[in-house]
């Protein structure tokens, strides 16, 4: 195990940065795409060799919604995992498999996405049908995601089994519920590709069951927004408080919370399938009604950060009611991206609650609201959290410094990204409100009242969405910088301490045989009933549609 | 009296911390924008 100033191993650095370049290559691609996205539905721009507008959605989406995360997520966890309970030479190149697994099956999808044949969305609904590369990728992809999975796992039980009757590190404990959380969720998406999706697009099968597809698909979706934020809340629970000079608030809360939110993640796909007509509205409540438990581990975490701003804000003597807040170091980025990161999800888990809630979901389904509500969750609450770990990450891997300088531009970036995205978000929701769709690529829908009262906000989009673009140059130019050119030098790994006298965590919290099993049978609870009803009753399956999008 | 066990009288976190005050009402201000929030889009919902 390293020690949190020492860097890490020339070998196991190059495992994690290598994930890093992945990162930040996707982000500047679909980042660009955005760009032009925004672009095209200003009305103002036609996109250039006759690019179509839905392939550029699509590899959007797959950049960065799947492949940027992933692979962000799954190296900074693989160093978490090394410095809190070590790494062997077999591990390494069992994650090294892992890595290239996942790369191949990037490659894959993502030529077959450019050369326009799976123009299908990151959410690849049935009947639009992608050429079967698309679905190998994406299949490759999980696969080499799940080999980092038990490559964790057994990092874990090595560690326990050298360490018996001690309690996890805090870091590898997290770390083991989110792949556990991913594994499970995985299987959904994973039996839907390879069951429906790849017959059905090599032509062995006529037709696909839509709304099976679309079940599974939702099974995994929601906890794949759980897989994005659950590393941001490693950092905001075990990161930040030792960045601003703190200790943990509590580290049996923050276990319970991880708990919660493998518990409550996974049986509420149904949220999202709201007004989808072949799924009993009972059940449709009772996952309702499970989503809303998800608020539960929420408000734990923002007590908690509060908490930890305070008591250290008082140690250090502020007496006021919120003086401590003002003393918070606000000109260190490796605090102030992931703050407004933080701040941006009381809106958006607001917004998400409203989402969630039946008759709500009315007024804003398939609407651009909803895009505007995962730029603030995905795009500004998890993404800027992993740009506050880049800038004290990638230096420690590459044995270099975030020098005031980069610390500087680092906090213009924060800057330009709250400003883009607060206008761009802010344009969406309000358009999605006024019936605007997503997804779809600008139309004057022969003229209609109620859509000329969108294009303002449209245009507002493509500002937000230039300034973010900017935010994306600057944030790949200091990933360069911290890669390649900072100066030598040590930065810290930040992880934060318990207090000396701290209650001690109960060992149940640790008790994975009934975490694991209260998680499945919440799932089978909640989705077997419906699920034979869907394969009873649903309506004759699908052919594939190639047009007007998907292939070609 | 017998001599003290130290580590009885050792402060568990909960005892030595200092006000939550300002906690409190951070979390209050927050769930009271999450219903603001909710009633706000319920009422927008039954207006059309």
């Amino acid at each position: 195990m390293a020690t949190n100033q020492l860097p890490l191993a020339k070998k196991d650095a190059r495992l994690y940065m290598a994930f890093m370049y992945v990162t930040y290559t996707a982000l500047l691609v679909g980042g660009l795409m955005g760009l032009l996205q925004t672009l095209a539905r200003s009305g103002k721009y036609t996109l250039p060799f006759n690019i179509n507008y839905y392939t550029i959605l699509t590899v959007h989406g797959v950049i960065l919604g799947l492949v940027l995360t992933t692979f962000f997520i799954i190296g900074f966890q693989f160093s978490l995992m090394e410095k809190t309970v070590g790494i062997s030479d077999k591990q390494r190149k069992v994650a090294w498999l892992s890595f290239w697994v996942m790369v191949t099956g990037t490659i894959m999808a993502a030529i077959t996405i450019l050369i326009g044949e799976a123009s299908v969305l990151y959410t690849f609904y049935a009947p639009l049908r992608a050429h079967p590369a698309f679905y190998f990728g994406l299949a490759f992809v999980i696969i080499g995601s799940w080999i980092a999975a038990f490559v964790n796992f057994r990092q874990l039980y090595v560690w326990k089994k050298a360490h018996k009757g001690q309690k996890s590190p805090l870091l590898a404990f997290m770390v083991t519920i989110n792949m556990l959380m991913w594994f499970i969720a995985t299987i959904g998406v994973a039996t839907s590709v390879i069951i429906q999706f790849i017959p059905w697009s090599l032509g062995y099968a006529e037709t696909i069951n839509v709304l099976l597809s679309r079940t599974l698909f939702w099974y995994f979706g929601h906890p794949l927004v759980y897989f994005w934020l659950l590393p941001a809340y490693m950092a905001w629970y075990a990161i930040i408080p030792k960045i601003i000079g703190g200790k943990l608030f509590s580290d049996p809360l923050a276990r319970l919370a991880f708990i919660l939110l493998l518990l409550f993640s996974i049986p509420v796909g149904f949220h999202h399938q709201l007004t989808e007509p072949g799924i009993d509205p009972t059940w449709k409540f009772i996952q309702v009604v499970l989503t809303f438990m998800v608020i539960i581990p929420s408000l734990m975490t923002a007590f908690s950060i509060f908490a930890t701003f305070e008591i250290t804000g008082r140690k250090k003597g502020y007496k006021s009611l919120f003086g401590w807040f003002k003393k918070l170091p606000w000109k260190d980025v490796r605090f102030l991206a992931p703050f407004i990161g933080m701040a941006a999800f009381i809106p958006g888990g607001a917004g998400g609650i409203v989402n969630a809630s039946h008759q709500m979901n009315a007024l804003v389904h398939n609407t651009i609201w909803i895009t505007g509500h995962f730029h603030l969750t995905a795009a500004t609450t998890v993404i800027l959290t992993f740009f506050g770990i880049t800038y004290w990450l990638v230096p420690h891997l590459t044995g270099r410094r975030l020098t005031p300088r980069l610390n500087k531009l680092g906090i213009i970036q924060t800057f330009v990204w709250t400003v883009g995205m607060t206008i761009m978000s802010g344009a969406m929701h309000i358009q999605g409100l006024l019936g605007g769709p997503r997804r779809s690529n600008f139309s004057e829908y022969a003229g209609g009242e109620q859509v000329a009262t969108w294009i303002n906000y449209q245009i507002a989009q493509t500002v937000g969405g230039t300034i973010l673009f900017i935010g994306i140059l600057l944030m790949v130019y200091i990933f360069i910088q911290l890669t390649f050119f900072a100066p030598r030098g040590v930065e810290e790994f930040p992880i934060a301490e318990e207090e000396k006298n701290a209650e001690p965590t109960p060992k149940i919290l640790e008790n994975w045989y009934l975490w694991i099993g209260i998680t499945i049978a919440l799932i089978l609870f909640a989705y077997t009933i419906p699920v034979f009803d869907i394969l009873k009753h649903s309506p004759p399956g699908s052919p594939p549609f190639d047009w007007p999008i998907g292939r070609g | 009296m017998g001599k003290e066990n130290p580590k009885q009288h050792q402060p568990s976190l909960h005892e030595s911390t200092h006000s939550l005050k300002g906690t409190f009402i951070a979390v209050m201000l927050l769930g009271i924008f999450i219903l603001v929030a909710w009633f706000g889009f319920y009422a927008l919902f039954l207006s059309r």
